[in-house]
């Protein structure tokens, strides 16, 4: 890899003692030695040098970069052998989005959640109870600038309650550089990987869709996994919080969430075998009992059934 | 035996002339004509009677008799005019009911269908069941000072001590200053006698003086509400005023963003502290309260969800919105569908007429929305919205709704001559 050891070393002790007291509320840097001896470079002291070549269309590569484990499709398989209890999901997946959330805003990186994260932030600005995944997007001069300085760093974190924190590190799939959608091996640009459970937050780059630009589009962006969007749907973002951390979002959420999921998704309050709560704000799991009754209404196994298992006589057999 | 021949018979000796000479039927047409009738005559009985008495023509041997039956009646001169009168009445009120009559019953009853809190269960939930998202830098609701509202005259005070008071509420100026300064002189603004003037929201971008309509604005000390624009290039000016921001060379800013964004971040740079300032604190809905003669009322920039409260309408879709979803309630900036102020204005004019039998002053409960936005709708007034975009910055007009004591209301315009669209 291509990243001068010093300065990744110094960026890492950095890096841990701004999490650290970003989570914690204090500075309790992690002892390096080497810390600020480079400074850290930031996204914006950086970004007019980011204009970039791309390979040619020619060269789409064959392989895939970043590789599902073969138990479940969102969990990395060099770091776990398992899921995790289904209990335990929700809340690793909670540090995972607040941990890059805040590294991403130290580092000056644009980012901001979109497609389900965006849908549920939408709803109560916390993580849907049954999900197992999470979307964020991020320009496209902040792929060259983590590709550039932030790739394989990692990033550890206290977390209360847990013992020795997590370490989460920062993957960018070096394909970025191949733009065209198909490359349909490699439509994701990045990951941020919890070490200890092996779940990932899935990154991708929005880029300008100069194909489209060039037919009198001038506002067209597309990512690798072919979606499209206009720039003054995303920019400018808003700010806003999700699970309890300041968080971006695209400028014209309603919007792209009624493209994406329909308008009724903004509106209906069962989903998933789960009730919105107008009270809590909420989404419950339905209860047993609420359960049965769903079912015999969807159904319709309330209707009298035989008794027995003889067959039926016809009364002129007799 | 001789006979006179009738028309048919005259249709015969053409098709005669067909079948006994070469010659074309012009010639022989012609020298019918200008033959003595007396020609025509001619025993007709004697050289054809096979198909003077059979049919009318060669071909006619084909049609069965219920045909040539119709093709009689048809012919007849009288038919003809009644049939003419009849189709014609047929058509028209079928054009009235269905490009007109259907559609407007239609309408109603899927306003009526959409409304029902009975249908809320079928569509699965309406808009604003969910948890309002906070935004930083924001301001949901704000009320209008009561003292700039104004009132009914209060029976037994002097006239002459009576200050009465106006509100003027503009439609979007989109930095046409100008425009606005005639509009002002026009409905002789002054806010020593009790005038408050009261914006729609974008104020600024696309016109050529944005600073100048906000200032002006300022000077007045109007109130205002967030549009789109405002949003839009105050959140850009958060991001380049952040402590993490840094400016950038002009050519690397043309790389990075579309024309359309360099020209609100340009507006976003040139704005002054001040200026800034004075936009942030617009809110989304200013509740202008409570006007005697019209109830309840609030100033919005795009347009609020019907049944939904202040505090809980999306900020985002209360700048942008035109139309709405029927079946969920979900609006959408899109110019195609059913426009919200529709099922706003049905909603109220219901509320108003079930609180009628309980409520000795229903219109206190029933709330009228002014905003703009919506300028390829243009002027759009109802009861309870009054839509105040008329486009002035493409050359339109500038438009003032004047409240008076007592809830009168007035339309006031002024041309703007200028097409500053035509500059982009």
């Amino acid at each position: 890899m291509r990243f001068p050891v010093p300065s990744l070393l110094g960026l890492y002790g950095v890096l841990s003692a701004t999490a650290v007291s970003l989570v914690l509320g204090e500075g309790e840097g992690e002892v390096t030695g080497l810390e600020t001896q480079d400074q850290p470079p930031h996204f914006l002291s950086v970004r007019p040098s980011l204009a970039k070549g791309y390979e040619s269309e020619a060269n789409i590569p064959t392989k895939k970069y970043f590789t599902e484990s073969s138990f479940h499709h969102h969990y990395d398989g060099r770091f776990a052998n398992s899921t995790l209890p289904e209990e335990k999901v929700i809340p690793y997946l909670s540090n995972l989005i607040q941990t890059y959330l805040e590294t991403m805003n130290s580092i000056g990186a644009e980012t901001w959640i979109m497609h389900g994260s965006l849908l549920s932030w939408w709803w109560n600005q916390k993580i849907f109870p049954w999900d197992n995944d999470l979307d964020v997007q991020i320009s496209e001069p902040t792929i060259h600038f983590l590709a550039d300085y932030y790739n394989f760093t990692d990033h550890h974190f206290e977390i209360p309650g847990v013992e020795g924190g997590r370490t989460y590190l920062l993957e960018i799939n070096p394909n970025y550089v191949v733009k065209s959608t198909k490359d349909r091996l490699n439509v994701i640009d990045g990951r941020w990987i919890d070490k200890s459970s092996g779940l990932f937050i899935d990154i991708t780059a929005v880029r300008p869709d100069d194909d489209k630009r060039k037919r009198g589009y001038p506002e067209a962006l597309m990512c690798k996994d072919r979606h499209h969007y206009d720039e003054s749907d995303i920019f400018p973002l808003r700010d806003s919080y999700y699970e309890d951390v300041p968080v971006k979002i695209p400028y014209a959420y309603a919007a792209l969430l009624a493209e994406e999921y329909g308008a009724a998704s903004m509106t209906k309050t069962d989903f998933q075998g789960h009730h919105f709560s107008d009270e809590s704000k909420i989404w419950e799991k339905y209860s047993r009992k609420m359960k049965r009754i769903l079912r015999r209404a969807w159904r319709g196994d309330d209707l009298p059934k035989r008794s027995g298992t003889e067959p039926l006589i016809r009364m002129d057999d007799v | 035996m001789a006979t006179y021949e009738s028309d048919h018979e005259l249709d015969d000796s053409e098709n005669l002339s067909y079948h006994h000479s070469s010659s074309s039927s012009s010639p022989s047409r012609f020298s019918r004509i200008s033959r003595p009738l007396i020609e025509s005559v001619r025993n007709g009985w004697q050289s054809h009677s096979n198909i003077s008495y059979h049919s009318l023509s060669p071909e006619n041997d084909k049609n069965p008799r219920w045909l040539q039956m119709t093709l009689s009646v048809v012919a007849a001169p009288r038919f003809r005019r009644y049939v003419v009168v009849y189709v014609t009445l047929f058509i028209l009120s079928w054009c009235g009911w269905s490009l007109f009559l259907r559609p407007l019953l239609q309408d109603r009853s899927d306003l009526l269908h959409s409304l029902d809190p009975a249908s809320k269960s079928e569509s699965g939930g309406w808009f604003g069941s969910n948890s309002l998202p906070k935004f930083d830098d924001l301001i949901q609701v704000r009320t209008l000072d009561p003292d700039l509202v104004p009132m009914a005259p209060l029976e037994g005070v002097d006239a002459a001590e009576w200050k009465s008071k106006r509100l003027i509420v503009v439609g979007d100026v989109h930095g046409c200053k100008e425009e606005l300064v005639k509009l002002l002189d026009k409905v002789s603004f002054s806010e020593e006698d009790g005038d408050h003037l009261i914006f729609t929201g974008d104020l600024i971008n696309k016109g050529p003086d944005s600073a100048g309509v906000v200032d002006l604005a300022r000077e007045h000390s109007a109130s205002c509400v967030r549009g789109n624009h405002e949003d839009r290039v105050l959140l850009f000016r958060h991001e380049i005023m952040s402590p993490t921001a840094m400016t950038e060379a002009e050519e690397v800013q043309s790389q990075i963003f579309s024309s359309k964004e360099l020209k609100e971040r340009a507006l976003a740079r040139s704005l002054t502290d001040e200026q800034a300032q004075w936009l942030e604190a617009c809110p989304v809905i200013l509740d202008v309260g409570f006007v005697q003669g019209m109830g309840q009322v609030a100033v919005v920039h795009g347009g609020l969800v019907p049944g939904v409260d202040f505090e809980k309408q999306d900020p985002s879709s209360v700048m942008t919105m035109r139309t709405i979803d029927l079946d969920t309630h979900v609006p959408s900036a899109s110019h195609d569908g059913l426009n919200w102020a529709k099922m706003f204005d049905k909603h109220q004019s219901i509320l108003h007429t079930s609180l009628k039998h309980s409520n000795a002053d229903p219109h206190s409960q029933t709330t009228t929305v002014i905003y703009g936005h919506d300028a390829k709708r243009s002027l759009n007034i109802r009861t309870y919205t009054k839509g105040l975009d008329t486009g002035c910055y493409k050359g339109g007009k500038l438009t003032a709704l004047v409240i008076q004591d007592g809830g009168k209301q007035e339309l006031v315009q002024v041309k703007c001559h200028t097409n500053y669209s035509k500059d982009e």
